[in-house]
């Protein structure tokens, strides 16, 4: 069995055509003026990747190149050379099917399970003194670019906050590090929680709320994001999916890498806001406030943000939106009120 | 007088073929938690190298994957322990960044010296020779000045670079040079920021009249069309300029007496950018071997050499730089880090 080879002296770029042969046990790469006969210990072969050139690298810096596959397999059959695991997976359709379907299925149940699991885990063993710094870092920014001073009356500011502090909540239930308010004309009526605690309350939504307890619904909804550290979980599971939908996609552009890095990561912030609702139901009904509330000034939100919604737009919010479809969310808040009453 | 014939580089891997490499390495890289991807990258760097071929030979990778892994874990200490630092304690945090800042001339002459050292053409390696003193310019302190400058310093700066990363490379013992000029890094910058100007302007007189005059349904179209408008046309104007940069790069690079010729054509690379971004997409991302491949093959394919003699009697010329580098090599260890 015979060879042939383009062989380079690793001294100097010049081309010599070679022949490769087995004889007496040892690699014999024979052609004008140049003569080896290799052991194995002197060489190695680099492993099939694919059709790409094979390649006998010699331990003094030289090289071969052989571009016929066929015969080299068979020169290698003799030399009883074992292709590496790794190579052998990539020799066959059948392999490499199972293994993109081992590879679909642990990327998806990462997704689904490993990673929300693991950022609940990693949220509840960040420190307190941690968490302070955190909620101070983003705070100090947000105020910078998007917040102004309350206008609130101090008064109406501390009644709030009494009906907050009274709040009955479940064994489990968190009360927030600070309650602060603050007014922004750019984000409109809202409320949010930062990944600390803190829950901070906007003049446009109290503004908008028509009694009290329609600002406790709210704030019974951010406690469940307080209780359960959703902000933080959010921070922790997005950042993971930014970096494994960069490194799969690559590349190619950054801009078409966010899309689906944000789909993939609107679900688990859908997720948040439904525990969150649940969590809400159950605090209303500890404290005796109907559920009635939160829909009221859900609706108005709503109605605030956007004037007509069609149904079938309503359907997709439900999908791109964080939050999910309002006629939805009463759906399952009425339910979870309801329970075991 | 010997007669300059262009030699094309060509790029012969296969979509379907690079497929099985790239799930297998994915698979592995998932299963060990990211530790494999140091061995996947020298397997996806001998496949995409092998198949680069010039003149009857490819070209090779030799990085040692263990080498790769370690350069990995120093990274990832070292820029999670800042974006640790950065939420929990701000003071440690930004002494971390500066020091970082500081070391990056360092880390970068390294990673290219790995880079240039583990590549090799017909058994003779390449090498790198930038001094860091040269890096710490070109890669901090330039692109200081130029923010300063609010960017007017921008196309000196990136000349600086071009001109940093091209002269110290070397094949053999034969030098690259680039002989690009600051004028036409200006000119080619000035353009493509001119064009941009009119580009918005237009998009926004020709848009902003059309969404004032519709309403209803066809205002969200009319504000829809304006903004894919927009986000297209200035994505393809920043690859006009991309493109004319790199084709500018290359035919004013030249190693000995090789000159390169690059004919990249912006509309065929933003078609086929824009398809594969598109099938990925679509393809929940298995598309991604066969778009690197379609990609790397467009790219290669539209780079040539050309010699005043024949190429081989120059290769004969070429020769090992030193004999015994290989324990300075052994030593050295990678970074990736990313332009």
């Amino acid at each position: 069995m015979r060879v042939t080879a383009n062989y380079y002296d690793g001294l100097n770029a010049r081309r010599y055509s070679v022949e490769l042969e087995l004889q007496n046990g040892l690699l014999l790469l024979h052609g004008e003026n140049i003569r080896h006969e290799l052991k194995p210990e002197q060489y190695k072969i680099s492993n099939r990747l694919g059709s790409s050139p094979r390649v006998l690298l010699l331990n003094n810096g030289a090289r071969c190149e052989i571009s016929d596959s066929v015969a080299f397999e068979q020169l290698l059959a003799q030399l009883n050379h074992q292709p590496s695991l790794v190579a052998h997976l990539e020799l066959s359709w059948h392999f490499v099917l199972a293994i993109a379907l081992i590879t679909l299925a642990l990327l998806t149940s990462g997704y689904f399970f490993g990673l929300p699991l693991a950022a609940e885990k990693i949220a509840y063993r960040i420190s307190d003194n941690t968490l302070v710094l955190i909620d101070k870092q983003l705070i100090k920014s947000i105020d910078d670019e998007l917040m102004q001073p309350s206008k609130l009356a101090p008064a109406r500011q501390q009644a709030i906050l009494k009906r907050l502090q009274m709040l009955k909540l479940p064994s489990n239930g968190v009360k927030p590090r600070q309650l602060l308010f603050r007014a922004s004309p750019l984000i409109g009526a809202n409320a949010f929680t930062l990944p600390g605690g803190t829950i901070i309350v906007l003049d446009e939504l109290v503004m908008l709320s028509k009694n009290d307890a329609e600002i406790i619904a709210v704030l019974a909804h951010e406690l469940g994001h307080v209780t359960e550290r959703h902000a933080l979980r959010q921070i922790l599971q997005a950042s993971v999916v930014g970096v494994m939908v960069g490194w799969l996609v690559g590349d190619i552009s950054s801009i078409i890498a966010i899309a689906p890095a944000t789909l993939l990561e609107t679900r688990y912030s859908r997720d948040f806001e439904r525990r969150a609702d649940n969590f809400a139901a159950e605090v209303l009904k500890l404290n005796s406030i109907p559920p009635r509330r939160l829909f009221d000034i859900l609706k108005r939100l709503e109605q605030d943000r956007s004037l007509a919604i069609s149904e079938e737009t309503q359907h997709l919010t439900d999908f791109f939106s964080t939050h999910p479809a309002t006629s939805e969310r009463e759906r399952i808040l009425s339910e979870s009120y309801n329970k075991g009453k | 007088m010997t007669t300059t014939t262009p030699q094309p580089l060509s790029f012969t891997g296969k979509g379907s073929e690079y497929f099985k490499i790239w799930i297998v390495n994915l698979c592995l890289s998932v299963l060990t938690l990211g530790i494999y991807s140091a061995w996947a990258k020298v397997r996806r760097l001998q496949y995409f190298y092998r198949h680069t071929q010039l003149a009857d030979a490819c070209l090779d990778y030799h990085g040692d994957p263990f080498v790769i892994f370690k350069g990995r874990v120093v990274a990832f200490i070292l820029f999670g322990s800042y974006s640790f630092f950065i939420e929990t304690n701000p003071k440690i945090g930004l002494s971390l960044l500066a020091l970082i800042m500081l070391a990056m001339p360092w880390m970068l002459v390294r990673s290219f010296r790995f880079q240039l050292h583990n590549t090799s053409y017909r058994g003779l390696r390449f090498s790198f020779h930038g001094t860091i003193g040269a890096a710490f310019v070109s890669f901090l302190l330039m692109p200081l000045l130029s923010y300063l400058s609010l960017g007017l310093l921008w196309p000196l700066a990136r000349k600086q670079i071009t001109h940093y990363l091209r002269s110290s490379g070397a094949y053999g013992n034969c030098s690259f040079a680039f002989h690009g000029t600051t004028g036409q890094f200006y000119k080619i910058s000035l353009m493509t920021f001119a064009s941009v100007l009119l580009y918005l302007i237009a998009v926004i007189t020709l848009g902003g009249g059309l969404i004032s005059v519709s309403e209803g349904m066809a205002k969200g179209i009319a504000v829809t069309v304006a903004i894919l408008m927009f986000l297209f046309g200035t994505l393809f104007i920043l690859d006009i300029f991309s493109v004319r940069l790199q084709n500018y790069i290359w035919n004013n690079t030249s190693l000995g007496e090789i000159r390169f010729v690059s004919e990249l054509s912006a509309g065929k690379l933003f078609l086929i950018s824009l398809s594969n971004g598109l099938l990925i997409f679509l393809t929940l991302g298995f598309y991604k071997p066969y778009a690197d491949i379609r990609l790397t093959s467009y790219r290669i394919g539209c780079l040539s050499i050309q010699t005043d003699a024949d190429i081989d009697s120059f290769l004969a010329k070429r020769e090992s730089e030193v004999a015994a580098s290989g324990e300075e090599i052994a030593e050295m260890f990678d970074m990736d880090i990313a332009f």
